[in-house]
């Protein structure tokens, strides 16, 4: 067995103690999660109203002033959503190194589509 | 208590997922995190979708060309459902979170709202996108 | 079907178990091979067929699954008469912990039909056929179906289950408000049979990191309680990615308690806490 094998149960249930933290991930996103609803909807809607439109149609949308801002917000909130929600779900089945691995490859692409979209919707909204 | 020798092979550990019963709490429960990372993808294909639009009508008539096919057609419905699942799965969470509807009979009632919700809408959702789109 | 108490078993099932491999994730050791059927005695008219895990730690053999055929005329009516019946009349090595046989000490806690509650409160007759019974989930077993819970104590003492203040002693008892007592209700009742702790799939995944629900129920019986004065500490022990937040609300807890008390909501409470302390 492992070096473990000699802890008392109480000092393997404590491991390294308590981080004394983690109500600010679960608050942010539940926060996220509220600000979504409207954000979502709105979008859903949005998209079925545009079915079947052409380029010309989509960009006249998109360079609305509300709708560059409605993209914007819709596009961190739910990013930012989405990393909190998937570092749960990595923590909760990966252990051990490659654990770190994914979190840093996730948080990343995350923050990389985010900021695409975000210049997609402004490259629209601005660009000549 | 029972002293373990290092030389023992470990304990078996008892079977769980293998045997615990499938109930409404875990299967939403796995749905909404399911839907959650389904989500995640349909994201992915959504900010190809923006760059593609910011890209010109070339780029962009090959996207909604990919989404039109029947493929797409399916994906873009998968999203559909598990967008309203993780919506109204989603604000169920968010009514527990404040600390209401615990009790056995409202966590059952409101898991079958959802499963019925979430298909609802994705039906109506889809109506609405056919008839607008002809 | 609307499930309105923990003690409703469901006459229909869609899915008797999750459709994933049945070795999904299982150490060699823990592999569950077939075991022996032992057959009802002559002339048993009602006859019920119970499958039943075995292991013998004195033998170098696997988990195994035995089938024993209960006279049911010669038996009482609840899933401990069974087991008691087997081992007096047809294998005397088969274990598992009874004590009360009425549902207060928690000793027969096991996964009966998939789901946990106590072997001396699950009605024979509630159970399909042929009947199966493994010991409590994810525990490591010391014999047949004994779980070693030395692991979930553990978690239990690391809550510090006793009244904690500084206020000296005073010259009698430490006074409570009939409402301030009745705050306890629904959490003082906890007999710790860990039924939520082994149903809860966050801490088959967790469990050395996460409390489960047992252990955080009884946290917030100590949060709850007026005479406390050790609210903080009690919320820095509990404040952690793991310990408190891979509580996932799946509340697999809530439908499966045998006491019918709500650990589910017992942590939505500890999580309002911290935030209250927060913002
Ligand atoms: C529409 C409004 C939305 C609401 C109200 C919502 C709400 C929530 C809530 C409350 C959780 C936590 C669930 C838990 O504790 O297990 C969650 C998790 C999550 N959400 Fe959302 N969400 C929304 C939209 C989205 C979107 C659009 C995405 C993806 C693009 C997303 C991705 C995720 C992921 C990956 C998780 C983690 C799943 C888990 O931990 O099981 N959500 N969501
Ligand atoms: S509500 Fe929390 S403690 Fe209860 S079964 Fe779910 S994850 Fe486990
Ligand atoms: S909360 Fe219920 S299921 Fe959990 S240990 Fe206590 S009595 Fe048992
Ligand atoms: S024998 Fe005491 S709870 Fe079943």
């Amino acid at each position: 067995m492992d070096r473990q094998h000699m802890r008392s149960p109480l000092a393997r249930a404590m491991g390294l103690g308590s981080a004394k933290k983690g109500v600010e991930h679960w608050w942010a996103e539940r926060v996220l999660a509220v600000a979504l609803i409207p954000l979502t909807l709105w979008f859903v809607a949005s998209i079925i109203a545009q079915t079947g439109s052409d380029h010309a149609t989509f960009i006249t949308w998109l360079r609305m002033p509300v709708t560059t801002i409605m993209m914007v917000l819709l596009l961190v909130a739910l990013f930012h959503h989405t990393a909190l929600g998937l570092q749960v779900v990595i923590e909760d089945y990966r252990h051990a190194g490659s654990k770190f691995a994914a979190l840093v490859i996730m948080r990343l692409t995350c923050f990389g589509l985010a900021t695409a979209g975000i210049i997609a919707v402004l490259h629209i909204a601005f660009g000549g | 208590m029972m002293p373990t020798s290092p030389a023992k092979r470990p304990r078996p550990l008892s079977p769980n997922i293998q045997i615990y019963r499938p109930q409404l709490t875990s299967v939403l429960s796995i749905a909404n995190r399911i839907s959650g990372v389904v989500l995640s993808l349909g994201a992915v294909v959504l900010v190809i979708w923006l760059l593609a639009a910011a890209a010109g009508p070339e780029a962009y008539a090959v996207v909604q060309g990919a989404l039109a096919s029947w493929l797409g057609q399916v994906v873009l419905f998968g999203c559909t459902f598990a967008f309203f699942l993780h919506l109204c799965g989603g604000i169920r969470h968010l009514v527990w979170d404040m600390g209401y509807g615990y009790e056995l009979s409202l966590i059952y009632a409101s898991g079958w709202a959802v499963v019925a919700g979430s298909v609802a809408l994705t039906v109506l959702a889809w109506i609405a996108s056919l008839l607008l789109g002809d | 079907m609307i499930i309105g108490s923990s003690d409703q078993v469901p006459r229909t099932t869609l899915l008797k178990r999750f459709p994933v491999p049945r070795n999904l994730g299982v150490g060699p050791e823990s592999r569950i091979g077939r075991g022996k059927t032992w057959s009802a005695p002559a002339g048993a008219v009602r006859v019920k067929a119970f499958e039943i895990y075995r292991y013998d730690p004195d033998s170098d053999g696997n988990p195994r699954l035995d089938t024993f055929e209960v006279d049911l005329d010669d038996c009482g009516p609840m899933v401990l008469d069974a087991l008691i019946w087997i081992k007096n009349k047809v294998d005397p090595a088969l274990t598992f912990r009874r004590s009360c046989r009425e549902g207060i000490c928690g000793s027969c806690a096991m996964t009966m039909d998939g789901t946990n509650w106590l072997a001396c409160t699950r009605f024979i007759s509630d159970m399909a056929a042929p009947a199966t019974v493994y010991p409590l989930a994810n525990m490591r077993i010391i014999k047949d179906l004994v779980p070693d819970l030395t692991h979930v104590f553990a978690q239990y003492a690391m809550i510090e289950p006793w009244l904690q203040t500084r206020t000296p002693e005073p010259e009698r008892e430490r006074p409570q408000s009939p409402e301030e007592r009745s705050r306890l209700d629904g959490y003082y009742e906890c007999i710790l049979c860990f039924c939520c702790t082994s149903g809860c799939p966050s801490h088959w995944w967790n469990g050395d990191r996460f409390l489960g629900p047992a252990a955080l129920l009884q946290a917030y019986r100590w949060l709850a309680d007026s005479r406390d004065e050790a609210t903080g500490e009690r919320l820095d022990i509990l404040e952690d990615p793991f310990r408190l937040y891979r509580c996932h609300t799946i509340l697999n807890c809530t439908r499966t308690c045998p006491k019918g008390l709500n650990p589910g909501k017992a942590i939505a409470e500890i999580k309002k806490m911290v935030l209250e302390r927060r913002t």
